[in-house]
């Protein structure tokens, strides 16, 4: 399959300023998206610097905004880390919106064993969705690009059941949980993504295990000729990976919404897609990523109390993202 | 076709340093040189492929390129891949692309046998001349081959020089480039001798010494000539499957025409012997990652990065892409990722494929040591005088089966009807 970023190095250009190239066009890519969304307001009748102004204010403009800014990255990062690790095994792992799902279901069940307990049946939880996919790859030679597109869906209606029956709230009320047994307290679940950012590098660049892993994303066949086992690393980063979007789950659970409800998903395991490939699937830049969409995410929230305009252009701004990015990357590749 | 003054770099590293050249048609020239001279980064200029940092090219008429690795689609058949690049969106049925093929492979002369194969089944000397039917279908007025017999037989090289002469007779110019002097004196009128990315000889009647001396700067014949090797008395079997006996200290050649089993028994035995050192055939597809720094292919068997000064490598660091090296130094990082770490069996298919006569040397030189120093080797070779040089016994390969073992005197007499299957 064609790899979604490009990973090969322009000949002879050294590291270094490939990293700065890099860098340059991923930075670049965002702040055209900024001015694409800014423009695209004049469309509502609103001019544009106001629009960046709102953008801008209501997600870095003011402690408040700050705080909302870090807690809406932190599903994003660890999302956006799932999906870095999967992709670096070059297994493409969609899946990380049903993972998010189990994970918070299972974190939700075991809550009442504590928020330690919570979180690692989420992690549990997410490994074991994902590892359907890699089951079905490994059997039926089914593409985990689809089985896991597919176990979205299941896992979105798992939940839907869930709220409406077995799991409702005991006043019945409302198509929700009731709250968790367990909480986390709000920037724990900051420094637990942090922290996972800082493990998935060291995992990819300072272990034996993480370079056999990109070796089978880059190039299974002269891996396997070098002694590595694909077929395991394969399943091994489909495992890891549903863990980390199973955890992301979790925590946005225990630390935000402490219930569950239908639309609890909310897009993050899509949006951690485009998190990834703005980080150009490296784990640290993948901290800034997160925080760029985090931002994006609060300023489009500003935009809808202040200006009317609806916080999907939220979508739109990770959709434009990600077309620069493809820009940049097909002129880069010409040159 | 003209090139006027060309001039090329890579970063650092200028490929192709003020290069000027004609290419009339009807001619067979050939370019040789060391890895990394330039000739394929000059040729890639000239079919357009790369810009020229500065320098001209005046070309009339098409320039058709057979790459030195495959631009094939693997999942498709033979018929099917030539469908791809000469028929375009018109509907056909299978029968219909499969005689299309059959007759565009007939009008070239070149025998492939059944179109309906998969080329991911296909042997690497079958993909080659896959390569070059695609290429002379287009009727191009220019031909340049890269490398082309490095895969080839002898038979088979044969055949491809007989193709060449034709093409050349009716009119096409072919540049030819290649690493084996004997043919390049066979098949070429003209020479021309590429070193450091400068043309630093240009040449009709040159002798095999002369075109070495000036494409290495030193001097040559270290190529081959085999240093007895001791046989120790005690040497015993480390591993053996069906028809094949490995011993220590010992190096055991498979020869054979390509497509007659040799990549089987390479991945059979890959997976038999996950310890042992392993060298594919297939370079860029299963050696190197290309993605990976030399450093890092180096660790996936636990071999120190410090290994590039041992093996050679001429590269700016460990850290460097290995993608980026060229493909000697490729080899030779695969080399010391698979003997650095002193296995006790070496599998080594195809080792100096494509190699200049340096890297070449390099590479036997390794191999003997490791026979010394007690390794069981298997080199599963198309290169009859790689085999002498090196083998202690030779079996040979033909229709996936493996004659008896025999002694390179024995074999010397043998071999060449075992391989055509009439012994």
């Amino acid at each position: 399959m064609t790899p979604i970023v490009d990973r090969r190095r322009p000949a002879g250009a050294p590291l270094a300023e490939v990293r700065v190239k890099r860098a340059a066009y991923a930075v670049g890519a965002a702040l055209a998206a900024i001015l694409l969304l800014a423009l695209s307001g004049a469309a509502f009748g609103h001019s544009p610097k106001e629009l960046l102004a709102l953008l801008i204010g209501g997600s870095v403009g003011s402690p408040f905004a700050l705080q909302g800014t870090l807690l809406k990255s932190v599903p994003l990062l660890l999302t956006g880390l799932s999906v870095v690790l999967a992709f670096r095994a070059g297994v493409w792992n969609i899946g990380g919106e049903g993972q998010f799902i189990v994970g918070a279901l299972a974190a939700l069940v075991a809550s009442r064993y504590g928020a330690v307990a919570s979180l690692l049946a989420a992690m549990l939880a997410g490994a074991a969705w994902a590892s359907l996919a890699s089951l079905m790859r490994l059997w039926r030679n089914a593409p985990e690009v689809l089985t896991t597109i597919l176990l979205n869906f299941t896992a979105i209606h798992l939940l839907g059941w869930c709220v409406n029956g077995p799991l409702r709230e005991k006043a019945a009320m409302y198509p929700q949980t009731d709250l968790a047994a367990a909480t986390l307290p709000r920037y724990g679940g900051l420094a637990l993504a942090v922290l996972a950012a800082i493990g998935a590098w060291w995992l990819l660049y300072r272990t034996r295990e993480g370079l056999r892993l990109r070796a089978t994303g880059f190039n299974p066949d002269a891996a396997t000729w070098a002694g590595v086992n694909v077929r395991a690393q394969l399943v091994r980063a489909m495992a890891v990976s549903g863990a980390v979007a199973g955890l992301a789950g979790g925590i946005e659970l225990l630390a935000v919404t402490h219930r569950l409800f239908e639309r609890f998903a909310a897009g993050y395991g899509y949006s951690g897609i485009a998190v990834a490939l703005l980080a150009q699937l490296h784990p640290l830049a993948t901290l800034a990523s997160a925080f760029f969409f985090g931002a994006l995410v609060s300023g489009a929230g500003e935009l809808q109390r202040t200006a009317n305009i609806s916080a999907a252009v939220a979508t739109f701004g990770q959709a434009a993202v990600i077309l620069a990015l493809i820009g940049f990357e097909h002129v880069r590749r010409r040159t | 076709m003209r090139l006027t003054r060309i001039t090329k770099s890579f970063g650092a590293t200028r490929a192709v340093d003020d290069v000027s050249l004609d290419i009339a048609p009807g001619e067979v020239l050939a370019v040789v040189g060391e890895n990394g001279a330039g000739k394929t980064t000059l040729m890639r200029i000239a079919a357009g492929e790369l810009a020229a940092d500065s320098g001209e090219v005046s070309e009339h008429g098409t320039v058709g390129f057979v790459h030195q690795h495959f631009l094939l689609v693997p999942e498709l058949t033979i018929a099917e891949n030539l469908a791809v690049t000469h028929r375009g969106f018109r509907f056909a049925s299978h029968r219909t692309l499969a005689r299309e093929a059959a007759a565009t492979i007939a009008a070239t002369g070149i025998a492939l046998g059944d179109v309906n194969r998969r080329v991911a089944d296909l042997s690497v000397g079958e993909k080659s001349k896959l390569e070059l039917i695609k290429a002379i279908a287009r009727n191009p007025s220019t031909l340049i081959l890269d490398e082309p017999t490095s895969v080839l037989t002898p038979h088979e090289s044969e055949e491809l020089f007989r193709v060449m002469r034709t093409l050349a007779s009716r009119g096409t110019a072919i540049v030819f480039i290649s690493h084996k002097l004997p043919e390049v004196l066979a098949v070429a009128q003209r020479v021309v001798v590429m070193r450091a990315g400068k043309v630093v000889l240009e040449t009709r009647g040159a002798t095999a010494q002369q075109l070495a001396r000036a494409m290495v700067a030193t001097d040559v014949g270290r190529a081959s000539a085999r240093p007895p090797r001791e046989r120790r008395a005690e040497a015993r079997p480390t591993f053996s499957t069906g028809d094949l006996i490995l011993h220590e200290h010992e190096i055991l050649a498979i020869v054979g025409v390509a497509g007659n089993g040799q990549s089987e028994l390479a991945r059979t035995l890959r997976d038999q012997l996950p310890h042992a050192a392993h060298i594919p055939e297939d370079r860029t597809r299963d050696g190197i990652i290309a993605g990976l720094s030399i450093a890092e292919n180096l660790a996936l068997r636990g071999v120190p990065p410090d290994a590039i000064h041992h093996y050679n490598v001429k590269a700016r660091s460990a850290g460097q892409n290995a993608g980026d090296l060229s493909g000697g130094n490729q080899q030779k990082v695969i080399l010391a990722r698979e003997l650095g770490r002193e296995p006790k069996i070496i599998v080594a298919a195809e080792p100096t494929r494509g190699l200049d006569l340096d890297a070449t040397a390099f590479v036997h030189d390794q191999l003997r040591t490791a026979a010394g120093g007690g390794a069981a080797i298997l080199l599963i070779t198309s290169d009859l005088d790689e085999a002498f040089a090196l083998a202690d016994a030779i079996q040979v390969i033909y229709r996936g089966k493996l004659s008896a073992r025999m002694t390179p005197e024995e074999a010397s007499t043998r071999v060449a009807n075992l391989m055509a299957g009439v012994a």
